[in-house]
């Protein structure tokens, strides 16, 4: 791809970008929605720069922040765990496989009251619901990848002397590192949605409370800042992974 | 050898039995008011379902559901598989979409029924784009992995664009494709869900926080298991349907894989 | 052996007998001793509709101390087979494979493999790749990496260090391929189609270098290839096996003199004799073909 193409590609895809916000500026000073129902974009942006400077707002941002990580790296550390020892261990693959194939279709969000009776309403339920819901796609994706790393690999780093316990992180680790991480970043975006969601449903701060506090006071202005907060936050969270993985994944193709 | 498959069919039922009994002895140690044992959550289940209005009620949030799935993957299937054999209208839409990936579709429930009022139109929306973006997506991906050499061989035949969108790329996405939709369908009874448990009007999650609000600590356990039936139901329906249609391929994961 | 014994080996076909292995001194001074030794060896594969398969039949093969054996073979015949059991990672269902006398239980660094799909690490670079035996063998860290220097400077590849195996061509990736396995010093060198891939002049150079290394070091080399001319080229000894199941059909000693070079040997009338000899016992047997 040459530099004109890629130019050309974020041109294109600005475009339908534009032409969101001009129908949304379109139809507030056409009169189309009262602007109760649909304030116009640039009072969105502002009251979003005006919150940003406040202390209360990144508090909030903070909290929703917190739980997001914490949960997301429960399921990192879980996922990849259970993943590579389901594609090393015949037996507990065995006992694995039908576990995962009955809870990861499971809805985890109905487990959600249960978890607020078992762990309260503070920080645990939340941080336990995002850990559930982000832990499948990560432990699919590392057990798909750790179980198709290429045979050779691994025997040319046996006849090179490496013990077979060693095995598992010097060769089976790194070969599946491009699928666990597709799969983190699946993990990642679950865990945006997903906190949201729960601080929504039951919490005292976080944005996704921030949006359920101005919709019980027709607040449309302050139904859009944590929305458009939540979705920015997504995007430079999806950009940092997006490092990381082209750090870690320098030598595979195609990244 | 026939008790080997025996075993592998009954495998995901024998797990449920052990996670109902992990959760017995739990609920039995335990021994806490707010957390009811597994026999007692599923004898409250016959009274919920026995309910008339609570079974119109989740029969209504199960006829949304299908309506937004069905849109969603009629819209998506096309889009994504455009998406995939063109670079133009990939980059048109693509930085839209990533846009919108990370909000969460349900949390769009409150200001969508500022618009359009609480009825099922407002439900129905809700589902349709949460189904949407998965489907597009692994019909991006499942279009562009197809092979040019197929394409080329089908243009040689005299195929048109569009002939060769339906009858080469379609055919040879699908494994993909369906492993979207199946993503989709899962994500569809989440959001349903998500957004009665947000809206508290109806439904099969308004229900559960109701139950939860009044301290009916087996209606909350009795309907997790019911909204977890129907996830398991529907998925290994699904799987049985797409098995039959592409048994010609291997399925990547033959663990589904689902999401919020 | 001479061109009359090859003719007299075609016209005994399936019986190859064990004399035949030990009739000729391998060509170096050194006193020859059995390095590798195949014994009886079957294979049996279970397909996936639970039929058995029988790869290999009962295999016997002894491969000298420093000796440069080939292995030529139609496709299927259970040629990589038969390495993957010498290397240690397949055990045989039946008989046994002893390397120095013992017999071989698992991969070690004794035996090196070069396999025909290269199987570098992807996330290590040159460096890292060729270092990683040695590591693992305990070498500290500045020696292995000066001991790996010098030998991608060897193959011909100094100033790619630092490349990742993405950014190398296919006969790159061959000569750290083999760089890496020579970096732990095996004794015996395993190598299966490693110029297959190859187009027809990178192919001519990788051989010239590794009769050069060989030369050298006088490693024992096992050599499977589907070329005629580059296994009597390469070998002391080739090994020609059919199919269905695999057995071993003839065992032809290469008696050329050494250093070869390649373009006298191509005007040899010696050479052009053993390649079209062997060409023609292919032929003969029908029910499979050689690939090119
Ligand atoms: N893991 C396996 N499971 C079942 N059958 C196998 C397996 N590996 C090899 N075979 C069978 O054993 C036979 C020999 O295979 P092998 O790969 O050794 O042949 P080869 O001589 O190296 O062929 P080629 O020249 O094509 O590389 C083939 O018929 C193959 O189908
Ligand atoms: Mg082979």
């Amino acid at each position: 791809m040459n530099g004109r193409d890629a130019t050309r590609d974020v041109l294109l895809g600005l475009i339908p970008i534009a032409l969101l916000l001009a129908i949304w500026q379109g139809t507030v000073s056409l009169g189309l929605a009262p602007p109760t129902l649909l304030p116009p974009p640039g009072l969105v942006f502002m009251r979003m720069a005006q919150l940003l400077a406040t202390a209360s707002f990144n508090q909030e941002i903070l909290a929703t922040l917190f739980r997001l990580f914490a949960g997301f790296s429960i399921a990192v550390v879980l996922g990849i765990a259970i993943g590579l020892a389901a594609a090393v261990s015949p037996a507990i693959n065995a006992a694995v496989r039908p576990v995962v194939r009955v809870l990861a279709p499971l809805p985890k969000v109905a487990l959600y009251p249960a978890l607020l009776l078992l762990l309260g309403f503070g920080h645990e339920s939340k941080i336990t619901l995002v850990a559930a819901d982000a832990l499948f796609p990560i432990l699919l994706s590392t057990y798909y990848g750790a179980s198709t790393v290429e045979q050779k690999l691994i025997w040319s780093a046996m006849a090179a002397g490496t013990p077979p316990r060693e095995i598992l992180f010097k060769v089976i680790l790194p070969g599946a590192a491009p699928s666990i991480l597709t799969g983190c970043r699946i993990g990642l975006v679950i865990s945006c949605i997903v906190v949201f969601l729960a601080e929504m449903i039951t919490s005292t701060d976080g944005l996704g409370h921030v949006l359920i506090t101005a919709a019980r006071t027709f607040q449309a202005v302050d139904m859009f800042v944590p929305l458009i907060t939540i979705s920015l936050l997504g995007l430079i969270l999806n950009g940092l992974l997006q490092a990381v993985r082209s750090y870690l994944l320098r030598g595979f193709p195609e990244v | 050898m026939r008790s080997r498959v025996l075993f592998a069919r009954l495998a995901p039922l024998l797990a449920c039995v052990g996670l109902l009994a992990v959760w017995q002895v739990a609920a039995l140690t335990l021994n806490n008011d707010s957390f009811p044992t597994a026999l007692d959550s599923i004898r409250a289940i016959p009274s919920i379902l026995g309910d008339k209005e609570a079974l119109i009620n989740i029969l209504a949030s199960l006829r949304r559901m299908a309506i937004g799935f069905g849109t969603a993957v009629l819209v998506s299937i096309p889009l994504g598989l455009l998406m995939g054999r063109s670079r133009s209208v990939a980059s048109f839409f693509n930085p839209l979409l990533m846009v919108i990936y990370p909000v969460p579709k349900a949390a769009l429930m409150p200001i969508i029924m500022l618009w359009l009022g609480v009825g099922d139109l407002s439900k129905t929306l809700v589902i349709f784009l949460g189904v949407s973006l998965p489907v597009i997506y692994h019909s991006f991906e499942g279009a562009k992995a197809v092979e040019e050499k197929m394409l080329w061989s089908g243009a040689a035949m005299g195929l048109s664009a569009v002939e060769r969108l339906v009858r080469i790329v379609l055919p040879a996405a699908l494994p993909e494709i369906l492993t979207g939709c199946r993503t989709g369908l899962v994500l569809a009874l989440i959001t349903m869900i998500t957004s009665e448990m947000i809206a508290r009007q109806s439904g099969a999650g308004n229900i559960l926080f109701n139950a939860l609000d009044m301290g009916q600590y087996d209606t909350v356990f009795a309907m997790i298991i019911i909204i977890g039936g129907m996830g398991i139901f529907l998925d290994a329906a699904f799987e049985r349907m797409r098995e039959r249609l592409v048994r010609w391929s291997e399925p990547q994961f033959d663990i589904p894989l689902s999401f919020s | 052996m001479f061109v009359s014994d090859v003719e007299k080996a075609a016209s005994m076909n399936l019986m190859p007998s064990r004399s035949d292995l030990k009739a000729e001194a391998a060509p170096a001074a050194k006193p020859t001793i059995a390095m590798i030794e195949i014994d009886h060896v079957s294979q049996v594969f279970q397909t996936s509709s639970r039929q058995d398969h029988l790869a290999l039949s009962d295999i016997s093969l002894t491969v000298d101390d420093g000796a440069f054996v080939s292995i030529l073979g139609p496709s299927g015949c259970g040629k990589s087979t038969l390495l993957y059991i010498v290397g240690g990672f397949v055990a045989p269902t039946r008989g046994t494979a002893r390397m120095k006398g013992n017999p071989i239980t698992g991969p070690g660094p004794d035996r090196g493999p070069v396999f025909q799909e290269f199987a570098l690490f992807p996330w290590k670079s040159v460096l890292g790749n060729v270092m990683y035996g040695p590591r693992q063998q305990g070498v500290k860290a500045a020696e292995a990496e000066a001991q790996s220097r010098a030998l991608i400077e060897m193959v011909g590849l100094k100033g790619f260090e630092h490349f990742y195996p993405k950014e190398l061509s296919g006969g790159m990736k061959q000569r750290v391929a083999l760089a890496r396995t020579l970096a732990y010093h095996p004794a015996v060198l395993l190598m299966d189609e490693p110029f297959g891939a190859l187009d027809a002049h990178t192919r001519t150079r990788l051989q010239n270098d590794l009769l050069n290394i060989w030369e050298r070091d006088r490693k024992t080399v096992l050599f499977v290839t589907h070329s005629v001319e580059e296994a009597v080229f390469l070998s002391d000894k080739v090994v020609m096996m059919s199919r269905s199941p695999g057995r071993i059909r003839q065992i032809i000693d290469i008696d050329l003199p050494r250093p070869r070079r390649r373009t006298e040997l191509l005007l040899d009338p010696r050479y052009q004799k053993y390649v079209v000899d062997i060409e023609r016992m292919f032929d003969d047997a029908g029910d499979d073909e050689l690939q090119p």
